[in-house]
């Protein structure tokens, strides 16, 4: 039965100054000056020795990769559907046509997207044959296909700067994921259905929002350094009576087997829900 | 807390006191009774009615409920819940606020069955390991015959009942008997006088429930270690809280943060684990003989420092043996031993046929029938115990003494009584020529060599003249000395012509001589020691564990049974010795010079408590003698007041205030009565000092294992841990998931860290000394930073350089998770572009997370079966310790793996455990 018999504060006041500093015998916190120097060069070794074995096995880890592509591609076996402009909060775009300021962040997006698919940025691309695989697995240097930035007719930005947002017609630019190798079934296209009817209707840009097989397969950055990959431009010909409603639009990837559009958890696998919402 | 035991008899016993004194008439009018009648119905109904019935008041238990949620509060679990908590009211918010966060629900339910899992699993384990209940025997009313009250004051003789107030005492006056008492001879009337809780019994019962149920070293150990591992979670909790806060997270984020360093800094399984090993170390105890009732107690016998062992029955072998013959003026000594079959001393002696003859034919006790096929020793005897001892020590040496009485007819016979103090029969002879009668006689031998006028020597009388009757002194006198029960043996032919065959002899009147005897020879007894003992001493010896013998036995003997075992060593003299010796009063003795110290009973009664300290610092052996089962009370105090863990013995009731108070009360299983054991933390099955020290072993050895368990289990508390740090602090994606660390703690570390209480004893762990309970914690300094800042961080960089090759080889260069968090989680992000160019969906990324998860959670595994091997040993090498020599660590080991592989590819598709197969 150990009493605890409650010490003066006073005594332990200087118990505590005593473990800080012994003058007696110069301990430090219990030390003393040599015994810490001593386990502190001991850390710094033991340390220093694990962060070079830890450098060293990385060192040896990245050795074993290549520059080119990854190691493994299991975990992206089909591309995810994505828009842009995409809105800073989540994938829902409000707008007032009138006012060109509420949409202003959408149309620099745009422009600063399309940039690089600018005829100027395209000198070194080629026509590639339409249609089908762009194979040239064997060449040292891989050549990009020309995206002409006029087969987004209406939503190039050329003829109309605002992107159609000043009109009540806004464009969205639905991109499919990059993933180096994958080679699209088919004849892939991107269809939007708007979940409420006849409050929208929907032009695509290619025609019928095709994906043209021949910007396919991507070798990766390092070796595919100008790829650009397809785009396919969706014009939202919102109705008079549609203004003020929310409008839920889903796009997915049609016409091609390899390419996921359903998948339980991932719900941007070949597909995308957006929102717009549009005021006068 | 506890009066003063000797007030016991005296204090709120007035009334006892009172009926003691008064005479058989007064007590029939204060009682309103008769001792013919005894009380009329109605009567005893009322007084059932008032007093309640003649039982106990059993001690109060805890409520089972009570006990359950004690486990659910205690330990790490609060801090658990208080993670379950955070992680429903960040649920709760979330799912107010944007939903689909079902993430903090499944954590939050998950921790809450932690806790309810381990702390049923705790409870069972308590629950099973206590099981004797107290069961009083009935009532023996105030008898007045000759009761043995052994289990009330331990006095070991039977002591003798009259109608004669004695003793002002209760306890010493022989007029009143008590309840719990058994009564072995003669019969008696007696008025009941109390009952209940009101007898004496039931006063030293609430007296033992009185006495607290101190922390076991154990509990205070683990007590120790919790703080310790919770103070370091919710400090670096706190901190990281901090940090993250200050780092413009959400406060909701941080919260989270705070629960996986809450969650990966507690052993989840750790105290379930310590359950397991203690319950396993206690059935291998009770495979020893020791039986646990608390679970807690396996360890403290472990750190027991001195033990308070009584005397009879269990250094002894609880019985009369005859130990020494003198005949023909020389000692031979017998064997003592347990299993005795034949006996090696001189017997070709004619002094010695008449001397077995008289001790074959001069005794009364009887074997019980049936039991020609159990060996001598085992057999149940009728008779007393000194009896006993001569008949199988005759059955022994000469085979069937039954036939032999039968052949030599008992004609006469006059029992021992305490007036005679000696025990006569008369018998034909077996010898058909021989129409003599013979006499036999035994008794104290100073009252037989009065009766005797020859002695007999190498088988011829001599007449007892002084020098004989000098040598039967000096023998006397030794034999006396060694603590042994000496009785003297003498006999007579009597004359055919004055005997004849027809001749009655009437033993009222004694028409027989009964002096001028010839004297034969002298015969001790003593209850030897068992043989297991002096072993088992020596170990504690060698243990640096103190054995105090403490025995209400005279002190001449209890010195002797302490030499031959070896609780006083050859070499050590008590302070009569060295006055003996130097042939000095005991007053000039130098104390210090003694190391052995005999104290009475009547010395310890005058004694302070400070001359107690000074005697238990002062000697190292030491034998208490004559002390009653109160003194052991004081004595454990004292002990304890030296900083001692105690471990006590006792058998009676009246030891079980000292049982409770001791650090680790063991009761005796055969002899031990039901308030003892109930009493006890612990109960030897075979009533054996021996089972003590293989108790001490299995202790110390848990000790050392659960040390190894704690260090293996800490080490990966690191590698837990550093991933939430480092997340917080490089915003890299997450490492390892809370729920994944979960299935570590309780799933693939739970068998291996059991594993480690298998492992055999390194060292010879009974030569070192008992550990010191305020230096050596379970958890100290060393452990827990060996644990944390050695092979932890070890561990730690294992587990990155798995995480960073994970991700590397799935196209995320170690140089692009920096800083990367935010856009990472983002769940509007689902072009989240990696080092090749390729772009992944925030559900792709999840899942490589998942990945990171599993690789993490694999390469912890796999390093903690390396750790497992390394924790293996602390002092030996490995080689020394063997790897096979423990097989249960190897089932640990393929359990883990197998583990870790249905984790990996067999739940890979449940997507709240997270967890995806590997390639």
């Amino acid at each position: 039965m150990a009493k605890e018999t409650q010490k003066p504060f006073r005594q332990s006041m200087a118990e505590w100054r005593q473990f800080i500093y012994n003058p007696n015998s110069g301990e430090f916190l219990g030390r003393t000056a040599k015994s810490w120097g001593l386990i502190l060069l001991f850390y710094l070794v033991f340390y220093g020795f694990l962060a070079a074995l830890f450098t060293f096995t990385m060192w040896v880890m990245l050795q074993t990769l290549s520059n080119d592509i990854p190691k493994y591609r299991d975990r992206i076996s089909s591309p995810g559907l994505m828009i842009s402009p995409k809105p800073d909060t989540a994938l829902e775009f409000y707008f007032n046509k009138s006012d060109s300021q509420s949409y202003a962040e959408y149309v620099t997006t745009l422009q600063n997207f399309l940039e690089s698919y600018n005829d100027s940025k395209q000198s070194q691309n080629i026509d590639c044959a339409r249609g089908k695989i762009f194979e040239q697995s064997e060449a040292a240097v891989k050549k990009a296909c020309r995206f002409n930035l006029s087969d987004l007719g209406l939503c190039s930005g050329k003829e109309d700067p605002n992107f159609g947002y000043s009109k009540g017609t806004p464009c969205v630019l639905v991109k499919m994921n990059r993933i180096i190798g994958l080679k699209p079934e088919g004849e892939p296209q991107i269809q939007c259905t708007p979940k409420e009817e006849g409050m929208v209707s929907i032009n695509y840009f290619p025609r019928d929002g095709a994906m043209d097989l021949m910007y396919f397969p991507y070798y990766g950055k390092s070796l595919h350094a100008h790829y650009l990959q397809p785009l396919v431009a969706v014009q939202l010909a919102i109705a008079p009576n549609a203004t003020k409603e929310e409008i839920t639009i889903e796009c997915k990837i049609h016409g091609s087997p390899n390419l996921k559009n359903q998948d339980d958890r991932d719900k941007f696998l070949g597909r995308i829900a957006f929102k717009v919402m549009m005021s006068e | 807390m506890f009066p003063d035991p000797g007030s016991l008899g005296n204090k709120n016993s007035s009334s006892l006191m009172l009926c003691s004194l008064l005479s058989t008439s007064e007590l029939e009018m204060k009682y309103g009774t008769s001792i013919d009648k005894g009380l009329s119905s109605a009567r005893a109904a009322e007084i059932l009615a008032r007093d309640g019935p003649n039982a106990l008041t059993p001690p109060k238990a805890t409520p089972e409920i009570v006990k359950f949620l004690k486990q659910m509060i205690g330990g790490f679990s609060i801090l658990l819940w208080i993670g379950a908590g955070f992680s429903w009211i960040s649920f709760g918010i979330h799912n107010y606020k944007e939903a689909s966060r079902s993430h903090q629900l499944y954590l939050g339910v998950v921790l809450a069955l932690v806790v309810i899992l381990t702390g049923i699993f705790a409870y069972y384990q308590e629950a099973k390991s206590t099981n004797i209940m107290a069961s009083f025997s009935k009532m023996i009313p105030q008898v007045r015959a000759t009761v043995d009250n052994s289990s009330l004051t331990g006095e070991s003789e039977p002591q003798s009942r009259s109608c004669d107030f004695t003793h002002e005492n209760p306890l010493e006056t022989r007029n009143i008997a008590f309840y719990s008492t058994t009564c072995v001879e003669g019969t008696a009337t007696g008025i009941v006088i109390n009952t209940g809780d009101r007898t004496i019994i039931g006063r030293i019962a609430s007296l033992a429930s009185g006495v607290g149920n101190e922390k076991t070293p154990i509990a205070i150990e683990i007590e120790h270690f919790v703080y310790l591992v919770a103070g370091v979670a919710i400090s670096i909790g706190v901190l990281f809280f901090i940090i993250s806060v200050s780092m413009r997270y959400k406060i909701l984020d941080s919260i989270i943060f705070l629960i996986g360093i809450i969650v990966a800094n507690v052993p989840e399984g750790l105290l379930a684990t310590v359950t397991v090993s203690l319950s396993l170390t206690a059935k291998r105890m009770a495979k020893k003989n020791c039986l646990v009732k608390n679970l807690e107690a396996v360890e403290t016998l472990g750190s027991t420092s001195i033990i308070c062992s009584d005397k009879t029955g269990t250094l002894t072998q609880n019985r009369m043996t005859v130990a020494h013959l003198w005949f023909d003026n020389q000692i031979y000594s017998a064997d003592t031993s347990e299993d005795q079959t034949t006996q090696p001393f001189d017997q070709s002696s004619p002094t010695w046929t008449a001397l077995s003859k008289i001790v074959t034919l001069c005794n009364r006790a009887e074997f019980r029938p049936g039991q020609e096929n159990l060996p001598i020793m085992k057999r149940v005897v009728v008779g007393d115990a000194s009896e006993t001892a001569l008949l199988k020590f005759s059955e022994v040496i000469l085979g069937d003494v039954m036939s032999i009485r039968a052949q030599n007819r008992k004609v006469a016979e006059i029992p021992f009584n305490s007036t005679n103090k000696f025990q006569l029969s008369i018998h034909e002879t077996d010898d058909p020529q021989d129409k003599r009668f013979l006499l036999v006689m035994k008794g104290a031998p100073e009252r037989i060599l009065e009766r005797c006028s020859t002695i007999m020597i190498n088988g011829k009388e001599e007449p007892l003249d002084s020098e004989k009757a000098e040598a039967f002194q000096t023998a006397y006198m030794e034999l006396g000395g060694m603590g042994e029960r000496v009785l003297g043996f003498c006999h007579l032919y009597l004359p055919e012509n004055e005997f004849p065959e027809t001749f009655q002899f009437d033993t009222d009147s004694m028409n027989f001589p009964t002096s001028n005897l010839c004297f034969v020879g002298l015969l001790s007894m003593i209850d030897p020691p068992r043989s297991t003992v002096p072993d088992a001493v020596s170990k504690c010896r060698s243990a640096g564990i103190k054995v105090i013998m403490v025995t209400g036995d005279h002190p001449i003997t209890a010195k002797a049974i302490a030499k031959s075992v070896g609780i006083i060593s050859a070499t050590s003299e008590t302070v009569e010795d060295i006055a003996k010796r130097l042939n000095i009063p005991v007053e000039q003795v130098n104390r210090r010079e003694a190391t052995a110290a005999v104290v009475n009973g009547m010395e310890l009664k005058d004694m302070s408590s400070e001359q107690l300290d000074e005697i238990l610092r002062n000697h190292t052996e030491i034998v208490f003698a004559r002390t009653s089962p109160q003194q052991k009370l004081i004595i454990v105090e004292g002990c304890q007041r030296q900083g001692a863990v105690v471990a006590v013995t006792g058998d009676g009731v009246n030891d079980s205030p000292a049982l409770k108070k001791a650090d680790i009360g063991i009761a005796m299983g055969i002899a031990g009565s039901d308030a003892a054991k109930n009493a006890a933390d612990m109960v030897l099955l075979d009533d054996n000092f021996a089972s003590i020290v293989t108790g001490v072993e299995e202790g110390r050895l848990i000790f050392d294992n659960l040390k190894k368990t704690i260090a293996y289990t800490l080490t990966k508390n690191i590698a837990e841990l550093c991933p939430f740090l480092i997340y917080i602090i490089a915003s890299i994606p997450m490492p390892i998931g809370t729920i994944t660390i979960l299935f570590i703690d309780l799933g693939t570390d739970i068998i291996p860290s059991v594993a480690l209480a298998y492992e055999k004893a390194e060292s010879d762990i009974m030569n070192r000394r008992p550990r010191n309970k305020r230096r050596d914690r379970l958890v100290n300094q060393q452990l827990a930073v060996y644990s944390y800042l050695q092979i932890g961080i070890m561990q730690s960089v294992g587990a990155f350089v798995t995480y960073f090759t994970v991700y590397a080889e799935q196209g995320f260069l170690p140089s692009t998770l920096l800083g990367v968090r935010v856009n990472w989680e983002n769940n509007a992000i689902n072009d989240f572009e990696d080092s090749y160019g390729q772009q992944w969906t925030h559900y792709q990324r999840m899942y490589l997370q998942w990945t990171g998860y599993t690789a993490f959670f694999v390469s912890i595994t796999i390093q903690q079966v390396a750790d497992l091997i390394i924790r293996k040993t602390r002092r030996n090498s490995i080689f020394r310790q063997g790897l096979f020599r423990n097989k249960v660590i190897w089932v640990g080991i393929f359990s883990q793996i197998g583990i870790a592989l249905i984790l990996t590819y067999g739940l890979g598709h449940v997507t709240a455990l997270n967890f995806t197969p590997l390639r």
